[in-house]
């Protein structure tokens, strides 16, 4: 079936997870172990159940998966709506990440139903039932749904996410941009820093210490593509570099999963276009 | 903080395959068959230069139905390599890596390369004595 759009979910799944052992290179403290069962009220009548991802720091435990059934008749229409409830009237250790819960901050990003996305935006109704829900893939974890982002947020600096000019601005004015060159930013600027993509990306997954991502380098397109930045040159010099950039083999899971509709894919490959270009 | 003891959340043993993941290892792996079967192929001339003594057992594995499905496996991973590496050239190029280009070249990768298996072969037993 033909997706045309990161919002659409698969009609039909042949696999939902690929055939390797659930502890597949996994180390020992990291493996989930089953847990607890958290009942819905006997009043319920319409009632999903929601398996999570929790890790708690100071038990000291390995992780576990939790189930909550909640009552879908006095819970709002989103995922995060169902965690909120959890940790309103269930359990009040469950710890994530929210903010906006409109789609526009990007805290709330995490695995869910084996993608990532972020959970202010998805449906419950769009969900499998059980839904299984666990943090942004290959961090590490602090507690439950909330990752450790200093790595990608320090690869996300290392881009210099900056204007960068060598001529001094105009003393009357800003520097302009036409519409059109303002236009080559579409698509680029809109990223919300979620990190959706760059968890999801297997060539991150195995090389993600000195890869970039797709998130970091979505991001230092949009300034290479940037009229007004003037340093270009020194920023493909800095990622004109085997693993920093050329470890993304165009697999595209970045594009198939970002809540904002962004293509990471196609921004890493106008960089390496334009580093194909420069040299010709 | 202690960062050290933190777990790490789960990646490959819990994402959805989805057609952009699959036919990414799929060009890995048939890359790997297609190494592996040149060498079969160089191995298979320098028996048949070596002489008769050194082709005849080969050559009647290859024939039998084990060595038939090695060969099969062998012409698949070639068409299949070959179409996503035209598909590879394109987005190498910034050509097509919209969302629905990417499932569409996609699913044309699978079907072609299964009907230009299968065409191979048809041709293959027609051209046979």
């Amino acid at each position: 079936m033909i997706i045309r759009s990161s919002k659409q979910q698969p009609k039909n799944t042949l696999l939902k997870r690929f055939p390797v052992s659930h502890n597949f290179g996994v180390a020992p403290a990291s493996r989930t172990e089953p847990g607890k069962s958290w009942p819905a009220p006997a009043s319920a009548t319409c009632i999903k159940a929601i398996k999570v991802y929790r890790y708690d720091p100071d038990s000291g435990g390995n992780p576990r998966l939790d189930t909550f059934h909640v009552d879908l008749d006095r819970c709002g229409p989103m995922l995060l709506d169902a965690l909120i409830k959890i940790k309103n009237e269930v359990d009040s250790t469950l710890t994530f990440r929210r903010s906006c819960r409109e789609g526009v901050c990007g805290s709330c990003a995490m695995n869910i139903d084996g993608t990532n996305w972020l959970a202010c935006t998805r449906p419950l109704d769009e969900t499998a039932d059980p839904v299984t829900v666990y943090p942004l893939n290959n961090m590490p974890v602090i507690k439950d749904l909330v990752p450790d982002q200093t790595h990608v947020f320090a690869q996300y600096h290392s881009v210099k996410p900056w204007i960068q000019t060598k001529e001094p601005a105009p003393p009357d004015r800003e520097r302009l941009q036409s519409p059109e060159e303002r236009e080559a930013l579409n698509g680029y600027y809109e990223c919300i820093l979620c990190f959706c993509c760059t968890s999801g990306c297997p060539s991150h997954w195995w090389n993600g210490e000195r890869f970039l991502g797709p998130a970091a380098l979505l991001q230092a397109y949009r300034w290479l593509a940037d009229s007004r930045d003037e340093a270009t040159e020194e920023r493909l010099d800095a990622l004109q570099d085997p693993f920093k950039l050329y470890r993304c083999h165009t697999i595209l899971n970045c594009t198939r999963t970002c809540p904002k509709g962004l293509q990471p894919g196609k921004a890493i490959a106008e960089i390496k276009r334009m580093i194909v270009a420069r040299e010709h | 903080m202690a960062t050290t003891n933190r777990p790490l959340a789960p990646h490959i043993q819990i994402y959805r395959p989805q057609l952009t993941s699959v036919l990414s290892f799929s060009h890995r792996v048939t890359g790997i068959a297609l190494s592996a079967g040149s060498v079969l192929l160089v191995i298979w001339l320098i028996t048949a230069a070596a002489g008769e003594q050194a082709f005849y057992p080969l050559q009647s594995f290859l024939g039998s139905w084990a060595g038939l499905a090695l060969l099969f496996i062998w012409t698949y991973s070639l068409f299949y390599h070959l179409c996503n590496g035209i598909r590879h050239l394109l987005w190498d190029s910034v050509i097509g890596l919209e969302l629905a280009s990417v499932y569409l070249s996609g699913w044309i990768v699978v079907f072609a390369s299964a009907i230009l298996t299968a065409g191979a072969w048809i041709a293959a037993s027609l051209m046979a004595p």
